[in-house]
C-alpha cells in the first residue's frame, strides 16, 4: 500500500516534471530578444515582398502569433508525433527528425561504452580497495580517484587525443565510424572518447564501491559465509558484491546528467556526430528550433532515466528502503 | 519523509558527492597537509588575481616575437609565451581573475537565491516545499551543461549583443540558474534535519518567531553544508567556463584559462605548455576546491545531514 | 557547411536572396585571415630530373575535409577538398592556364560572337561516361540549365545566381551548344570553370533524385570505386579516358587513388612521416608551420613538396564604411598603417606568408607590384589617429569580430594590440559563422575578419564591391563610383590587355581607400613521398601553359609514381 502510493506520488511528479519541462524548452525560442524569426532567418533583403512573404510563412508555421499556451500545444502536438520541427533554411526545410534518428544512437553508444569501460575498471579496483582497505593500493586508488575527479573531461580529453591520438598515432584522433561497417575501426575511434567520459565515472563508482562494499563486509551474512570457510575471493565476488550492484546502477543511471553535459563537448573535440555535434552545429547556426527538440529529448531521457532509477530503488532493495525510513 | 534518490548525488558534474568517503583527512578533525596545501593555493591565486596589476608582470595583451611559442623559463617570462608571444605567466594570472569573477560571481549568486529558496522550503515545508522542490527538479532535469549552452546562446550570441562585458554577465548569471537548483536541495535537506532538532522545537515553543528562528538557530548549523557544496559549486563553474570556451561561446576579450586552452589547441602538438599551463591552474584549482569541500563535510559531520 | 545544401529548394521565389546567403557563407567557410609563403609560383621542382612518367602504382591522399553531402554538382557547395576529389572523376568545359586566360578542356572550342553575347561550346568526339553513356550536347545542355537552376530534377542553390544572365541554353548540333546571355558576357570561360566546381555529370547521375550525391558518373580521369563517408573514398584508373599527355600517352598514369579526410593538419603530417598516406594538401591558413615543416624535409629531399600562391585567396579585415568611425577615410587610413603585417607574420607563421598588397594575387589579372597600399607605420598612424580626433571630437574607437576559431582569435589579438599601441580604442567580440554573416550583411559592425575564395578571373567579384547601397553583399556598405565604373567597365571589355589595367586600376582604388587592410595571400602546399611527381595545378590538352595555382586542387591525371 505504501510502497504504490509511494510510486503514484513518483508518477505525479514525473508528469509535472516532464510538464515544465517542456513548457520551458519549447518557450525558448520566444525567449529570445528581438524577433525570433529574424533570428532564424538572417536576411540580406529586408524589404522584397519574398522576404516578408517567407517571414510570414515561418511565422505561421511555428505559431508565434498564437498565445504561448497554443505555441505550447501545438509544438507538444508535434513532439509527441516525432516531428522535431525544421531546419529553417532560407530556401526551405530540413526535418529535425532526421538528424535525430542518425545522432542520437551515436551518443547513446559513446555513453555506454563510457560506462561499460568505467564499471570494468572500477569494481575491481573498488573491490579490491575495499577488501585491502587502508594498504598502499586503496590509499593509491583513493589518491588516483580523488584527482580524476578534478580534471575536466576535455582536459583529458584534448591530452588523450594529442598525445595517443597525434603524437604514438596509436588510434585516429577523431572521427566516426559505424559499428555495422567496420567494427574495429569503430572501436579504435570510440576509445579515447569513451575514455575521457569514463574517468570521472571510474573515480566515483569506486569510491561508491569502496565505501559500500566495507559497510557490507562488517555484515552478518559475509561474516557467517567467512566463518563457514568459504573462501576470501569467493566471499568478495559473490556475496559481498551483489548487494552494492545496486546501488551501483542507481548511480550509474544518476550521472546520465553529468555525461551527456560532458559528452557535448567530448563529441564537438573528437568530431562524433551525435546530439552533442548536433546541438553545437545548430548553436552555430542558430537553429534554435533544433535546439529546443535537442535540449527537450535530452531533458525527458534524462527524466525517464532518473525516474526509472528512482522506481528501482524504491521497489527492489528493501534493505534500503529500510535504512531510509530508519534515517 | 524520504529524499527522493536524486538527492544523494548532487547532480551534474558535482565531483566527490557520491555518498563516498572522504579521503584520508577524513577522520581528522584536522586540515593535515593536503588541506593546508589547498588552501595555500586558494588563497595564492585569490592574491595574484586581485593583485594582478601592482605585480612585476608583462602585459598580459602584448606580444614578443622572441618567445613565440617558446616553453617555460624564459629570461624575463617565467612561463614562457604562447601562439601570439604573449607572457604566459601574466595571461594566466589575469585568466585568474575572470575565472574566478565568473565562477565565484556565479555561485555566489546562486548560493544567495538558491540557499534562501533552500532554506525556506526545508524550515517552512508544506506547499511552498513541495512548488519549490518542483523548481528545482525541473531546473535538475536539464543536464547542467546543455541548458547554460542553451542560455549563453540565446542571450549572448545574438548579432548585436555579442559585447564582451554582455557575455559575461551573461554567464554569470546562466552559471547562477544552473547552481541554483543544486545549492537549493543541498540546503534544503540540510535544514529539514536540522529542524527536526530539540533545540529548534524548544526555540517555537519559546515563542521565538519563525523566520528569526530560521536565519538564527537553523541557517547557522546549515552553513557548513551550504559552504561544502559551494566550494563544489565554484570547481564545476571553473570547468563549464572552460568547456564554453572551447565551444567558442565563451568572453574572448580578457584572458581566462577556458580561452587560454582554446586558443592553445592548434598549437597542441608544437608548443604544449600553451594548454598544459592553464589546464593544470584549472586541475590544481578544482582539486583543492573539492579537499577543502571533504574536508568541511567531514568535519561538520555534513554528510549524515544531507544524504 | 554541408547542412547548407539545400535539398529541396521548395520556394523558387525566395531564392534570390537565399542565394546571396549562400554565396556569403561560401565564402567565409573558413573566414580567417592567411597567413602563407615566399616562394613566387609552385610547382614541384624535383620533376626535372625524375625522368619520363611512369604507369601504375595507387595513391593514399590525406584531404583536410569530408564531403558529407557528395558530389550533386549542381547541388553541391564544394569546398578545396570536394574540389580536389571531383577533378579526379570530372571534367570541366575549360580550365584556366599559365596566362590567366581560359582554355576549352572538355570542350573542344569555346567561341563567343562578336559582341559577347552568345557562346558556343563544341565539344570533343568520341568521349564517354563511366557508365558508358556519350558525351552529347544534350547533357551538356541539361547540366548547363542545372547549374542555373532550370532543370526540374535539380535544384541547384549556388550556380542559379552565379550564372543568372544566361538566358537560354540550345542543343544547335549533336555535339555544339549555344548559350545566350542577357549582357555582354566576357568572361564567361572562366565561369564554365568556377572554380573547378562545374564539372559535367552524366545524365544518369543527374536524373537520380534520391542518390545524386553518391552515385557519381563523370568523365574524368578516375572512376569511383566506393565511399565510406568520412573513412576513405577510393577511385579507380578509367580505361577510357579522352586525355593523353603530350607525348600521346594515355592518361591517367596512376592505377588507383584513395582519399582520405583527416581533419587535423598535425595527424596529415604524422601518416605521411609514417608511410600510412603518400600525400597530402596544407594550406597556410591552418597549417602555415606544417608548410614550414615541409619544407625542411623537402630540403632534405623527404618529402616532394609541391607550393604556390598563384590565385590564393586573400586575407583581410574589412571595414564598415556606413558609419564612424570608418565611413572616415583618415580612420580607415590610420587603421591600414596601424598594422604590423610584417611583425605580425613572424610571429603567428614564422614570416613564411608574403603580406599582400591587394585582392589580386602575383599571375591574377589585376595584379600590379605597387597598388599603393601601405601599412607598419605606426608614427603616421598615431599623427592620423590625432588628427581623426582633432576633426570629429571623437576618440578612434571601435571592435573587430571574427569567428572563434584559435586561428582568427589570435590574430585578432594581435591587430587590436596594434591599434591600441598607436592610441586607437580596441575591442574584440567573436561571431558564430551565420551570426559573422547575419552581422555582415546587416552592416551592424565596425571591423571583420573575412577571407574570400579564390577568384580566376575579376569578373566574379563583381557582385560583393559593386554599390554597397542596394547591394546587400557589399559587405562593407561602400558606394564608391569608381569601383563602380571599373567593375562595369571590366565586365564589358574583351581585351585581355585593356581589361588587365581596368582590373590594375581597381585594385589601386581600393588600396586609396582602404575599404579592406590586406594581410596575406594564402599559400597552397602538397607534400608527396619522394617517389610521387607531377603535381600541376591545371594543364591545357591542346598546348598552351601550365595553371600553376593548387589553391583548387591539381590535375590527378598528371600524378605518376616512379616504380
Amino acid at each position: 500500500m505504501v510502497l504504490a502510493r509511494e510510486l503514484g506520488k513518483r508518477f505525479l511528479l514525473l508528469v509535472l516534471v516532464l510538464f515544465l519541462v517542456t513548457l520551458f524548452t519549447s518557450l525558448l525560442l520566444s525567449m529570445t530578444p528581438g524577433d525570433p524569426v529574424d533570428t532564424l532567418l538572417p536576411v540580406a533583403d529586408e524589404n522584397s515582398e519574398e522576404v516578408q512573404q517567407r517571414k510570414a510563412e515561418v511565422r505561421e508555421r511555428l505559431n508565434l502569433d498564437e498565445p504561448l499556451w497554443t505555441q505550447y500545444t501545438a509544438w507538444l502536438g508535434d513532439f509527441v508525433r516525432g516531428d522535431f520541427g525544421d531546419y529553417f533554411r532560407v530556401s526551405g526545410e530540413d526535418p529535425v527528425g532526421d538528424t535525430v534518428k542518425e545522432a542520437l544512437p551515436v551518443s547513446l553508444q559513446l555513453m555506454v561504452y563510457s560506462q561499460i569501460l568505467a564499471l570494468l575498471i572500477a569494481i575491481p579496483v573498488g573491490v579490491v580497495a575495499a577488501y585491502r582497505a587502508g594498504s598502499w593500493f586503496d590509499k593509491g586508488a583513493n589518491t588516483t580517484a580523488f584527482a580524476l575527479l578534478s580534471v575536466p573531461s576535455f582536459v583529458l580529453g584534448l591530452a588523450l587525443a594529442y598525445y595517443i591520438g597525434v603524437w604514438l598515432n596509436w588510434v585516429p584522433p577523431s572521427g566516426y565510424v559505424p559499428f555495422g561497417e567496420d567494427a574495429v575501426e569503430h572501436v579504435k575511434r570510440m576509445v579515447l572518447p569513451a575514455l575521457s567520459l569514463a574517468a570521472a565515472q571510474i573515480a566515483v563508482y569506486m569510491r561508491l564501491l569502496r565505501s559500500d562494499m566495507m559497510q557490507t563486509l562488517q555484515e552478518d551474512f559475509v561474516q557467517m559465509a567467512r566463518s563457514k570457510g568459504i573462501s576470501d575471493r569467493r566471499v568478495l565476488w559473490r556475496h559481498a558484491l551483489r548487494p552494492s550492484s545496486l546501488t551501483l546502477l542507481t548511480v550509474a543511471g544518476l550521472n546520465v546528467g553529468t555525461l551527456i553535459g560532458n559528452a557535448l563537448v567530448i563529441e564537438v573535440l573528437f568530431s562524433i556526430p551525435g546530439l552533442g555535434t548536433a546541438i553545437f552545429q545548430a548553436i552555430t547556426e542558430r537553429q534554435y528550433v533544433a535546439l529546443q527538440s535537442f535540449v527537450a529529448i535530452i531533458a525527458i531521457i534524462f527524466v525517464l532515466v532518473n525516474f526509472a532509477v528512482d522506481v528501482l530503488y524504491t521497489v527492489v532493495d528493501p534493505r534500503i528502503r529500510h535504512a531510509r525510513a530508519r534515517s | 519523509m524520504p529524499e527522493p534518490v536524486a538527492d544523494r548525488v548532487p547532480t551534474a558534474a558535482a565531483p566527490a558527492g557520491n555518498g563516498a568517503e572522504p579521503v584520508e583527512a577524513a577522520p581528522t578533525r584536522k586540515l593535515g597537509l593536503m588541506g593546508w596545501l589547498s588552501l595555500i593555493w586558494l588563497v595564492g591565486i585569490t592574491l595574484a588575481a586581485v593583485l594582478a596589476p601592482v605585480l612585476p608582470l608583462s602585459d598580459p595583451d602584448e606580444s614578443f616575437l622572441r618567445i613565440v611559442r617558446e616553453p617555460p623559463i624564459q629570461p624575463g617570462h617565467l612561463l614562457g609565451g604562447d601562439g601570439n608571444g604573449r607572457d604566459i605567466l601574466a595571461r594566466v594570472i589575469y585568466g585568474t581573475r575572470t575565472s574566478l569573477t565568473i565562477s565565484v560571481g556565479a555561485v555566489g549568486l546562486g548560493l544567495i537565491v538558491g540557499g534562501f529558496l533552500g532554506l525556506v522550503a526545508g524550515f517552512f515545508r508544506g506547499r511552498i516545499d513541495t512548488i519549490l522542490s518542483t523548481l528545482f527538479n525541473v531546473l535538475l532535469a536539464i543536464p547542467s551543461l546543455v541548458l547554460l549552452l542553451a542560455l549563453v546562446t540565446i542571450y549572448a550570441s545574438s548579432d548585436e549583443n555579442a559585447s564582451n562585458a554582455r557575455r559575461m554577465v551573461v554567464l554569470i548569471v546562466a552559471l547562477a540558474i544552473v547552481s541554483v537548483p543544486l545549492l537549493g536541495r543541498i540546503t534544503r535537506a540540510s535544514t529539514l534535519a536540522w529542524s527536526e532538532r530539540e533545540f529548534v522545537k524548544a526555540a517555537a515553543v519559546l515563542g521565538a518567531r519563525p523566520w528569526r528562528i530560521m536565519f538564527r538557530e537553523v541557517l547557522p548549523n546549515v552553513l557548513p553544508a551550504m559552504m561544502s557544496i559551494t566550494l563544489l559549486g565554484i570547481g564545476i563553474a571553473i570547468v563549464f567556463e572552460g568547456a564554453i570556451s572551447l565551444l567558442g561561446l565563451g568572453v574572448s576579450d580578457v584572458p581566462s584559462w577556458g580561452n587560454m586552452i582554446a586558443s592553445g589547441r592548434p598549437e597542441l602538438a608544437r608548443a604544449p605548455h600553451i594548454v598544459a599551463i592553464p589546464s593544470i591552474a584549472i586541475f590544481l584549482t578544482v582539486l583543492s576546491l573539492n579537499y577543502l569541500g571533504d574536508v568541511i563535510r567531514a568535519r561538520f559531520d555534513v554528510r549524515e545531514a544531507v544524504l | 557547411m554541408s547542412r547548407a545544401s539545400v535539398r529541396s529548394s521548395r520556394r523558387g521565389g525566395a531564392r534570390r536572396w537565399a542565394v546571396l546567403i549562400a554565396l556569403a557563407v561560401l565564402a567565409t567557410a573558413c573566414a580567417s585571415v592567411s597567413s602563407g609563403s615566399t616562394q613566387p609560383s609552385g610547382g614541384d621542382d624535383d620533376d626535372a630530373d625524375a625522368g619520363p612518367p611512369q604507369y601504375g602504382g595507387r595513391m593514399v591522399y590525406g584531404l583536410e575535409a569530408e564531403t558529407t553531402s557528395g558530389w550533386c554538382l549542381q547541388e553541391a557547395q564544394l569546398a578545396i577538398s570536394g574540389i580536389q576529389v571531383a577533378r579526379a572523376i570530372y571534367d570541366t568545359l575549360t580550365v584556366p592556364d599559365g596566362e590567366g586566360g581560359f582554355r576549352p578542356f572538355l570542350a573542344q572550342s569555346v567561341e563567343p560572337n562578336a559582341d559577347y553575347t552568345q557562346w558556343t561550346i563544341t565539344l570533343r568526339e568520341g568521349v564517354v561516361f563511366h557508365d558508358g553513356s556519350p558525351l552529347t550536347a544534350e547533357v551538356v545542355k541539361n547540366n548547363l540549365d542545372a547549374y542555373r537552376g532550370e532543370y526540374p530534377a535539380r535544384s541547384s542553390l549556388l550556380f542559379s545566381f552565379v550564372l543568372q544572365d544566361i538566358e537560354t541554353v540550345e542543343v544547335t548540333g549533336p555535339l555544339e551548344v549555344t548559350v545566350t546571355t542577357s549582357r555582354p558576357w566576357v568572361a564567361f570561360p572562366s565561369f564554365l570553370y568556377s572554380s573547378g566546381r562545374l564539372g559535367i555529370t552524366g545524365q544518369a547521375q543527374l536524373d537520380d533524385a534520391e542518390n545524386c550525391g553518391r552515385n557519381l558518373i563523370g568523365t574524368g580521369p578516375f572512376k569511383l570505386e566506393e565511399w565510406r563517408v568520412n573513412d576513405h573514398l577510393t577511385v579507380v584508373r578509367n580505361e577510357n579516358y579522352w586525355r593523353t599527355d603530350e607525348n600521346g600517352n594515355q592518361l591517367p598514369y596512376l592505377d588507383e587513388i584513395e582519399f582520405r579526410p583527416m581533419v587535423e593538419a598535425q595527424q596529415r603530417v604524422n601518416a605521411l612521416k609514417s608511410g600510412e598516406i603518400d600525400a597530402f594538401h596544407v594550406s597556410s591558413n591552418t597549417g602555415a608551420l606544417t608548410i614550414d615543416e615541409m619544407r625542411a624535409l623537402d630540403e632534405a629531399e623527404q618529402v616532394n613538396l609541391a607550393e604556390s600562391e598563384a590565385n590564393a585567396e586573400v586575407g583581410f579585415l574589412m571595414l564598415n564604411a556606413t558609419r564612424p568611425p570608418f565611413n572616415n577615410p583618415i580612420a580607415r587610413r590610420a587603421a591600414a598603417l596601424a598594422l604590423e603585417r610584417e611583425l605580425s607574420n613572424e610571429i603567428l607563421s614564422r614570416g613564411i606568408a608574403t603580406l599582400a598588397n591587394g585582392p589580386f594575387p602575383p599571375g591574377s589579372i589585376g595584379y600590379v607590384e605597387e597598388t599603393g597600399y601601405e601599412s607598419d607605420d605606426p608614427e603616421q598612424a598615431r599623427e592620423l589617429v590625432e588628427q581623426y580626433e582633432r576633426e570629429t571630437g571623437e576618440r578612434l574607437a571601435f571592435q573587430i569580430g571574427g569567428p572563434p576559431d584559435p586561428e582568427t582569435v589570435a590574430l585578432v589579438a594581435l591587430a587590436r594590440e596594434q591599434f591600441e599601441a598607436v592610441g586607437m580604442d580596441v575591442s574584440t567580440t567573436t561571431f558564430e559563422q551565420s551570426a559573422l554573416i547575419q552581422t555582415a550583411i546587416e552592416k551592424n559592425y565596425d571591423a571583420l575578419t573575412f577571407r574570400n575564395y579564390p577568384a580566376l578571373d575579376p569578373d566574379n567579384l563583381y557582385v560583393w564591391w559593386y554599390n554597397g547601397e542596394t547591394n546587400p553583399v557589399n559587405f562593407m556598405g561602400f558606394n564608391d563610383p569608381e569601383v563602380n565604373d571599373l567593375l562595369d567597365r571590366g565586365r564589358v571589355t574583351a581585351d585581355p590587355a585593356q581589361r588587365n589595367e581596368i582590373y590594375q586600376e581597381l585594385n589601386r582604388e581600393l588600396a586609396r581607400e582602404n575599404y579592406m587592410l590586406w594581410a596575406s595571400w594564402t599559400i597552397w602546399a602538397v607534400p608527396m613521398q619522394p617517389e610521387f611527381h607531377n603535381v600541376v595545378g591545371a594543364r591545357p590538352p591542346d598546348g598552351g601553359s601550365d595553371y600553376e595555382g593548387l589553391a583548387l586542387g591539381h590535375d590527378m591525371a598528371l600524378v605518376w609514381k616512379e616504380q
